[in-house]
Order: C-alpha cells, then structure tokens, then sequence
C-alpha cells in the first residue's frame, strides 16, 4: 500500500539565493536527447510488501512498540550488544596500572565513609558498634556504587558516540544498554570481593540469603531504565548531565547505605523507603544478614512507637518502579530515537 | 531473506537552521505551539527548509544508481535517509535486506582498542555476528595487509592503515544492498585499486546506491544516476547524462560570452552524441556569428581540458588558423578531435582570448566528450582538424 501525494508541500519556498544551477540546459548539450523517465520511478513501480519502508504507516500500540524493541531491536542486536559492552569493559582497563583493582576501590571506599559515620553515631549514641551494622553497610554499598557507575557511564553513552550515532545505524538503546552491563561487570567483581570478605570474616548465610537475586534483578531493571532516560535526555538538553551528577553524589544522603531507616522514626522510615532504590538496599541487607524471609513484614519498636522497618509490599514498589523505568525507558527512547541524529 | 532493494518515494526533509534552541525564550514558545497547535508535516516553520525535496527513486538487483551534485545538494542527506539514521518529513524511504553501508568505515573504532578487537566492534556495528567475523577475521587482516600490526592500539595507526582496516571489514560483509559513499579514496594508489575491484566484486547481482564527487567513478560502476540540485532531482537518466548536464552547468556558473564581444554564439554541437571508445573521432560543431570585425587581439579559441585535472590538453586559436572567422556573418565551425586518452571526462569550452592581455574576455558554449574505454590509456595526442563554412561556402583546411 503506497501512499502518493503529488502535492507539494505547502509554503516550500524555493531558495532564490542563486539562480538555478541545473535549469538552463542549453542546446550545447552532447546528449541533449534526454531520458527524463525511468524505468524505476515508483509512480510505475509497484512495491506490494512494504513493511520495510520508513516511517512504517500504521501508529503501532505501546505494547507493539515494546514487542517491537524487544524482538526487532535488541534480540536481533543481541551480539552489537555484547561487543559494545564488551568494548566499555575493555576500555576501562586498558592503559590503567590500577586495573581490576578498580572495580572494588570504588565499594571499598564507600564502605570505609559508611563505617566511619556509624563509628561516630556509636559514638554519640553511646552504643557499641556492631559488626553486623558494617558488613550491612558493605552489602548497600556495592549495589549503590552500580547504581552511580552505570547511570555515570550511561548518560554520556550517546553523547560520547555522537559519531556512530550519526552516522552509522543501529538500534541506539544498545548504547546506554551495554554501559550498564559494563557497569554490572564491574560490579561483580567487587560483589565477588565482598562475598570472599563475608566468608572470610564469617557471616553465615542462610536461605533467605536467596532474595538477593530478584533484588539485584529489579535493581538492573531499574538502572537499566534510568540509564536509558537520562541518556536519552542529556542528548536533547546537554544540562542534563550535570543535574544527574549532583542528584547522583547527595543521592547517598537520601538512600539508606549508611544508614537505616528506621533511624528516622515511623514517619521517616516510611518516607526514606519511598526512593526506589531504598527497598532494594534495605531488602538486600534484611536478607542477608538477618537471614529475614522478605515476605513477612518487620516492626521495630522504638521510643517514638512501631517503626514498619519491613513490609513486603516494599519489595512490591520497588518492583514496580523498576518495570515502569524499564518499559517506560524503553518507549521514550524508541519514540525519540529517529530524531537523535538531528538533534545531537 | 527476499532480495535487496531500496525505494524512496515522494520524500522530503525538513532540517532547520542554526541552533535548535538559541535560548528558554526560544524554547517556550516553540514547546507550547507544538502543544497546542499540531504543525503539519509540510509546513516550514521560521529558520526551516527543505533539505530534499520530492525525491523519489528506486534500485533493484543488480542496477546501481550514482547519486551526484554539488555540495549541499541532499546527497548525503538521502544516504542518511537510506541508512534509517534519519527519518523522512513526508514520504517513505527504505531499504530491504541487510544494508552494506559503506559510509564511515573506520566510524566504530574505539581508538584504545587494538586492530583486532576493533574488528569485532565495528563488524558488530555493521550488523555482522560475531561468528561471521570470526570465520572471516583472517581474510580481513590478510585484505588490510596490516600483518602484525593488528595487535596495536588503533590510535597508533596511520591514517591509511585505519582506513585500510574500515575497509577491509566493511569489504567482508555479505550484504544485500551496498551503499557507498565516498570510501574508495583509501590508502594509496594501489590498494584504492584492490578496494575498488573488491567494490566492483561485491555490487555483482546487488542494487547499489553510489554517492561520489569523483564523476569517472559514478561513469565505471552504476547504471542509473541522479543529479541533486539543492534538494530536488534536477536530472536523472544514465550516468553519462547526468554528468555531461552536471559538468556543463556547474561550469556555466561563471558569465557566458559578455556582451561588446565581437562574437555570439548559438549552439556547440557534438556528433556522435555518445561515450567515446578511445581513439574515436568526434566532430565538434561551433555556430555562431561574427558581429563585427573583431580587433586584432581578440581570437576565438577552443579549449579542451581534462574534467579531473582540468588541466588543458590542448588549446586552439580558431582566429589564426581561419581568417575567415575575423569576417562579419553567420560561422558553423567544426573541429574534428580524435579522442586519444584514456577513460575519463575532457570538456570543451569556447574561449575568447585577449592576446595582449593574455587573459580570457568572454566564455561560449561549453560541452562534455566522455571516453568510455577501459582497455586503452591513450596518448594525449588529439590530431584537430579544423573546417570552417562560411556564408555557404565551405573549405577544409590541412590537418595541424
């Protein structure tokens, strides 16, 4: 089904700059016996199955759009999706003397901030330090630092590669993608490293330790989503990046890595684990060194009343986020994707 | 997989100038409008215009199509098109099966990775699997005679090399429809030889699109051509058409024949109308008129010059050689030129030269000889013979 207008759009003002180069033909012409048809030219050319013809002509459903992504975009690209985050990962450690020492500098320093804070609220509470309080801290802050590294990577995914973005084709969201699994690479080895940590200072883990998969699972979901948006915005308005910069490094501040929710109170415990990223923290550490089946709630009794330090419906709001970002990410940045190479 | 085909159909695309958001003061009004009013597609808005205009073509198996025109003509924004990098206004364009693009080849490469790991990447970039690379990799490094040098870092190549690689990867693909932009000046002499008889290899049986300054490329490889004028399809027809029309109306830019000349002129012919095999006669017929007794330092002159060059390889005095042209009347002068070069372009302009100022004082007619001969490389030797008519009468002057 060929859609033909020969209407010309209208107001298209020709450019009277110079006069045409290419109108006057003269009689000078060798081969003025001109060939002014074409075998080709579509008004003769019959294209039946023209699915493959862009802009494709029917305005597809969101769910479409995602079946679409899904299976035409990223399954297809599956292997440009290995090589690029292959590409990131590589990069990062070449020319470096640091070398892998990096992916668990970054944990380990948080780590180092986070007790060091709790020492001091020891300290002034009056109360020891428990050891379970660090290896808490240990296990929010490699997650954290995922979450900081891969949407850091992932803004400037499509900036930094404005060159293959504008000139060679390919779908865009394997960019912000492969900075993310880069990042989750990264994140391994230091996941591995505190594990090797946790074994040797002898945490015991017990089965509810397990949770920390679908945790990690709707964590990557998240990032994987943000990353997508935040790349796809900083394209369009170049500020972006310097807003996620700021929001990334007082974000420790509102996200419970040092800390506890609870610490705030009833009130504050509640309005702490609204960040998306809060539940997933707080998830990981009740699993796994509490040994706390997520599916039944906490409650801690303080002096100000009952703190909710758990519930599963937490798990359930971060859940959601995460597919929200994801397919929202995804839709956003498929529905913007055919005007980056003008606009980056 | 079906076969190969690219189409466009009624496309036009609107790019817009300057900054997209000069400031917020600029960019408030323009988010609301888009809010509340839905602009048409074929409305141009402030600072808009249209960068292709109506262009609609078509290349099936087997035919190439050369896409030529001055710089700022659309051509590369019709590759872009093509590529599903950008999106058509109005209009729908595509292509169908895997795309060949043969445009930034080196464009993937990361510049700390080395030779054979950019291998990977930009084959992926390029929608190759990573098995069909690996089967392939020894042949690509073999093709970009990089040799050992496949394992250094990328940012310590030459130019060359790096190109060289592009290519060779680019090279080893298995596409269904190629597209070519400009990449065969790769490397030196001899290995932009070895691209372009790969080129040549790889287009077999394939529907090819070719955009190129260099118009002796478009002649040897497509089939059909286009010629762009700002956005629009000036011509279209074979390649010969296209760049004899190109040529000689990109060369009419400067001022034809002033006005106070002694000489008019209406037409120069050329018989046969067709690429010439090397060697050929052509017959060059000039008619014009001779208003007045021209003075002595102004001659009328022919003057041929090779198209990539455009150096000169020979030029005649039609004064000199025939008194009769300093007489007033109506002329038909025809010039019998052998065409003794190799494959390629020579243009033949009319002149009127100041021999006293030695510069020239008006131009005539200008007109194209293509020679179409890839077995002969030619001497330059083109043995003119002028005749001159005059009044009816006519008279054949010795060979010169």
């Amino acid at each position: 089904m060929t859609r033909v207008s020969t209407r010309e759009p209208a107001n298209s003002r020709t450019r009277d700059l110079a006069p045409p180069l290419l109108d006057s033909a003269g009689g000078s012409l060798p081969t003025s016996s001109t060939v002014q048809s074409w075998p080709y030219h579509p008004a003769v050319d019959d294209i039946s199955d023209d699915d493959w013809l862009l802009p494709l002509q029917e305005r597809r459903s969101l769910f479409g759009d995602l079946r679409f992504i899904l299976r035409r975009e990223l399954w297809t690209h599956r292997g440009l999706l290995y090589e690029l985050t292959r590409r990131d990962i590589r990069v990062r450690y070449k020319q470096a003397v640091m070398g892998v020492v990096w992916a668990v500098l970054m944990p380990v320093l948080i780590v180092a901030a986070g007790a060091l804070v709790r020492v001091a609220m020891a300290f002034v509470g009056g109360r020891p330090l428990v050891p379970q309080e660090v290896v808490g801290i240990a296990i929010k802050a490699v997650p954290w630092a995922f979450f900081v590294g891969a949407l850091g990577f992932g803004i400037n995914s499509l900036t930094g590669n404005s060159n293959l973005v504008t000139k060679i084709y390919f779908p865009r969201e394997v960019l912000p993608l492969a900075s993310t699994l880069a990042q989750m690479f990264d994140s391994s080895i230091g996941l591995g490293a505190l594990l090797l940590v946790c074994l040797a200072v002898g945490v015991d883990f017990g089965l509810a330790a397990w949770w920390a998969i679908p945790l990690l699972g709707i964590l990557v979901a998240f990032t994987a989503g943000s990353a997508l948006l935040v790349g796809c915005a900083n394209l369009f308005f170049r500020d972006v990046k310097y807003i996620v910069q700021v929001l990334l490094s007082f974000g420790i501040f509102f996200t419970p890595v040092f800390f506890e929710p609870q610490m705030f109170g009833p009130t504050g415990a509640r309005l702490m684990m609204l960040n998306p990223v809060a539940p997933i923290l707080e998830g990981l550490r009740l699993s796994i060194v509490y040994d706390h089946n997520l599916l039944t709630p906490v409650v801690e009794m303080a002096r100000k009343g009952a703190v909710l330090v758990w519930s599963p419906w937490y798990l359930a709001y971060s859940a959601g986020w995460s597919v929200v970002m994801l397919t929202g990410g995804l839709l956003i940045f498929h529905r913007t994707e055919p005007k980056f190479a003008e606009y980056v | 997989m079906a076969e190969g085909r690219v189409a466009f159909q009624q496309v036009w695309k609107k790019f817009r100038r300057g900054e997209f958001h000069d400031s917020l003061r600029d960019l408030i009004p323009d988010v609301a409008s888009r809010l509340f009013r839905r602009r048409r597609a074929d409305e141009l808005g402030a600072r808009e215009f249209w960068a292709v205009q109506d262009v609609s073509f078509s290349v099936g198996p087997g035919q190439a199509l050369g896409i030529i025109g001055p710089n700022g003509a659309g051509k590369s924004t019709i590759l872009k098109l093509l590529t599903r990098i950008l999106q058509p206004t109005t209009g729908r364009c595509g292509v169908r099966g895997r795309v060949g693009a043969l445009i930034e080849i080196a464009g993937g490469f990361h510049q700390d990775l080395t030779g054979g790991e950019n291998v990977f990447l930009q084959g992926a970039i390029m929608g190759m699997t990573r098995r069909e690379i690996a089967s392939r990799f020894d042949d690509i490094v073999a093709f970009s005679e990089l040799g050992d040098f496949i394992n250094t870092p990328v940012k310590r190549y030459s130019s060359g090399m790096n190109a060289r690689l592009g290519f060779a990867i680019a090279a080893h693909m298995s596409p269904d429809v190629l597209i070519v932009d400009e990449v065969l000046a790769v490397g030196d002499f001899r290995f932009q030889r070895k691209a372009f008889d790969r080129l040549s290899q790889m287009r077999r049986g394939l529907p090819v699109v070719i955009v190129s300054h260099q118009l002796d490329r478009i002649a040897s490889l497509c089939t059909h051509c286009i010629l762009l004028d700002r956005g629009r399809i000036a011509r279209r027809g074979s390649p010969d058409e296209c760049i004899s029309h190109y040529i000689m109306n990109g060369l009419r830019t400067e001022e034809a024949a002033g006005e106070g000349l002694p000489f008019a002129f209406t037409a120069l012919e050329f018989e046969p109308r067709r690429p010439l095999r090397s060697g050929e006669w052509v017959t060059v017929t000039l008619r014009g008129e001779v208003r007045q007794v021209p003075p002595a330092n102004l001659r009328l002159g022919l003057r041929v010059r090779a198209l990539q060059t455009t150096k000169d390889v020979f030029v005649m005095d039609l004064s000199a050689r025939e008194p009769r042209l300093s007489e007033p009347g109506q002329f038909v002068a025809s010039i019998d030129l052998q065409a003794n070069t190799g494959q390629g372009y020579l243009t033949v302009e009319t002149v009127v030269w100041d021999v006293v100022e030695r510069r020239e004082r008006g131009r005539g007619p200008h007109g194209v000889i293509h020679v179409d001969d890839p077995d002969l490389v030619g001497t330059v030797n083109l043995h003119p013979r002028l005749r001159v008519e005059t009044h009816g009468a006519f008279a054949e002057t010795a060979d010169m």
